[in-house]
């Protein structure tokens, strides 16, 4: 039957999900009230045609500017640059921070094809004299493409006289030291302070 | 130490157990039969690899779905238990440790530490620098991890690097743009470059004296030397990363031209000399086949000198085209060093030598022991 298959075939496409399981959620789909799989299939429909990108930062948005980007309380001056949107929910959860974001949509990968123009770079220069950015954070992930892409906009920025920081790595607060991998013990000492 | 292997499914291997004394075993056979394959599988519990280099779908027996290496051991070997399994299908390769697979391949590496003396270990010193490379890596980062996880991250950013510079030479980008994409790559080049090529020195400062002993005792009358060819002469680490930093940055033209990285540990040699010519062009045969056993037997104290025991000896029909003057030297030897649990493979009964007839022999047919 082409629709059990048809709908099997999309769910297998998500990530973490293998064709067993999506065959599952179809049945289930089936079985459950078909009220309830509408209002799934409409909330699908409604995300798809309503959440765009901030036409400033990228972040996830169902109105041209993010909340972030539209709340007057946060500082325009200092920008928070990150891979994905999600980053945005983490850094948030923290409350630290009371700038405003940069989305890149991903990471410089140059095996997967993906170079600097296919991130948001040209835009985040854009905004520096734009919004008057004084400070510029690097918040990509740790990882060699992470570093990588920090490293190529910190370049970009250079002439620009905007101040660039890079977030510091090192232990994770309340780990247990003897769980913690080599490498971040590494960087941690390396990054070590006077008290 | 092995106590009991079991091969299912490797090469011409279709269904093998076998228990194994404390001393080893002796594994007697026409060429052909199997021998080196045992040997072989024995080995993938060290490398996780053929050791022949093979690629994993060629070692499976013909028309098997996979194969599968298991074995039972003692300490030195950090566990109980070790396997491998590799499907066909999926390419997946799978090792476990005492039972539990393993998150990352990476991490079962050393499992059952031994080192192989084979005939085709000539390749190490007649061919190109490659091997010795290869060599290298294989000694230190299955003893030392903080060098495994140099080599992992190096090795991700040249890939990341090289793609970049082909990337920019498909889109015709020039000048200041194309140097910045390239650029990005080379700060963990130098810093993982760097930790590899100090370890790489210090191996070498450090066995390069007993490798030239080992060959003069073999009965090489020239002087037999070695010495590290690369970049910088420095092996403190942060002068090494600055000088690789400067390479990269001096020879990025060139290589932006050519598509390719051309500076760095993946284009060093480890270089063998005959009273100061190369070894591997001018070095007769015997020569390089002593040079390749004194390489072997530098790598086996390196595995020794972590474990603190003799690794298992893989010994492939090691004395085959090697004459009997040599042959006495080099397990005299072998002796001198302490011999641990030795996997002797050899055609016939006769070519056991005296000082391995103590161990059982087991006769290898057809892929069947008996």
């Amino acid at each position: 039957m082409s629709a059990i298959d048809d709908l099997t075939t999309e769910l297998a496409r998500l990530p973490g999900i293998g064709r067993k399981t999506a065959q599952r959620l179809t049945y289930h789909l089936l079985k459950q009230p078909a009220d309830q799989s509408r209002r799934l299939a409409q909330a699908l429909v409604t995300l798809v045609d309503t959440v765009r990108t901030c036409t400033r930062c990228f972040n996830l948005t169902e109105a041209p500017l993010c909340s972030i980007c539209s709340d007057g309380r946060r500082d325009g001056t200092l920008v928070c640059v990150v891979e994905d949107a999600a980053d945005i929910a983490a850094i948030e959860r923290a409350g630290e921070f009371r700038g405003r974001y940069h989305v890149l949509g991903g990471r410089l990968s140059p095996l997967d094809g993906v170079g600097p123009d296919d991130l948001t770079i040209g835009a985040l220069l854009a905004r520096i004299p734009e919004d008057e950015v004084t400070e510029v954070i690097l918040a990509t992930n740790p990882s060699l493409e992470g570093e990588a892409t920090a490293l190529y906009i910190q370049r970009q920025l250079a002439p620009l006289g905007v101040r660039v920081t890079r977030i510091a790595r090192g232990l994770p607060v309340g780990g247990d030291l003897e769980y913690a991998d080599g490498v971040t013990i590494a960087q941690a000492l390396q990054a070590r302070r006077d008290m | 130490m092995l106590a009991s292997l079991t091969v299912r499914e490797f090469r011409n291997l279709a269904a093998l157990d076998l228990e194994v004394e404390a001393a080893g075993l002796a594994i007697v056979g026409d060429n052909g039969h199997g021998k080196t394959n045992l040997l072989e599988a024995i080995a993938y519990l060290r490398l996780l690899r053929s050791w022949r280099g093979a690629r994993d779908v060629d070692v499976v027996r013909f028309g098997a779905a996979g194969f599968h290496v298991r074995a039972t051991l003692h300490p030195p070997a950090r566990a109980h238990s070790a396997a491998i399994g590799f499907e066909r299908a999926s390419r997946r390769k799978r090792a476990l440790l005492d039972g539990v697979e393993q998150p990352r391949l990476s991490d079962a590496l050393g499992a059952l530490p031994s080192v192989c003396f084979s005939p085709a270990d000539v390749a190490l010193v007649a061919d190109g620098p490659g091997e010795r490379r290869r060599f290298l890596d294989v000694a230190l980062a299955l003893t030392s991890p903080s060098y495994l996880q140099a080599l992992q991250t190096y090795r991700a950013a040249l890939s990341r690097r090289n793609a970049t510079l082909r990337e920019v030479q498909r889109a015709g980008r020039a000048g200041a743009d194309a140097a910045a994409r390239v650029a990005v790559w080379e700060p963990a080049l130098a810093e993982h470059g760097a930790t590899i090529v100090g370890a790489r020195r210090d191996w070498v400062a450090a066995h390069a004296e007993p490798f030239a002993t080992l060959c003069a005792a073999i009965g090489e009358s020239a002087p037999v030397s070695m010495r590290y060819v690369g970049p910088a002469e420095d092996s403190d680490a942060s002068a090494l990363a600055d000088a690789l930093r400067a390479q990269l940055e001096a020879q990025r033209a060139q290589e932006l031209r050519r598509g390719i990285t051309l500076v760095g540990p993946h284009r060093d040699d480890l270089q063998l000399l005959l009273g100061g010519r190369e070894l591997r062009t001018f070095g007769s045969a015997g020569q390089q086949r002593s040079a390749a056993i004194a390489l072997r037997m530098r790598e086996s104290a390196t595995v020794r000198e972590q474990l603190g025991a003799a690794p298992l000896l893989l010994l492939d029909d090691p004395f085959a085209e090697l004459d009997v003057r040599r042959a006495q030297a080099i397990l005299d030897l072998l002796a001198a060093e302490g011999v641990g649990q030795v996997m002797l493979a050899v055609p016939r009964a006769e070519d056991i030598p005296p000082a391995f007839t103590r161990l059982s022999r087991r006769t290898m047919r057809e892929g069947r022991l008996s």
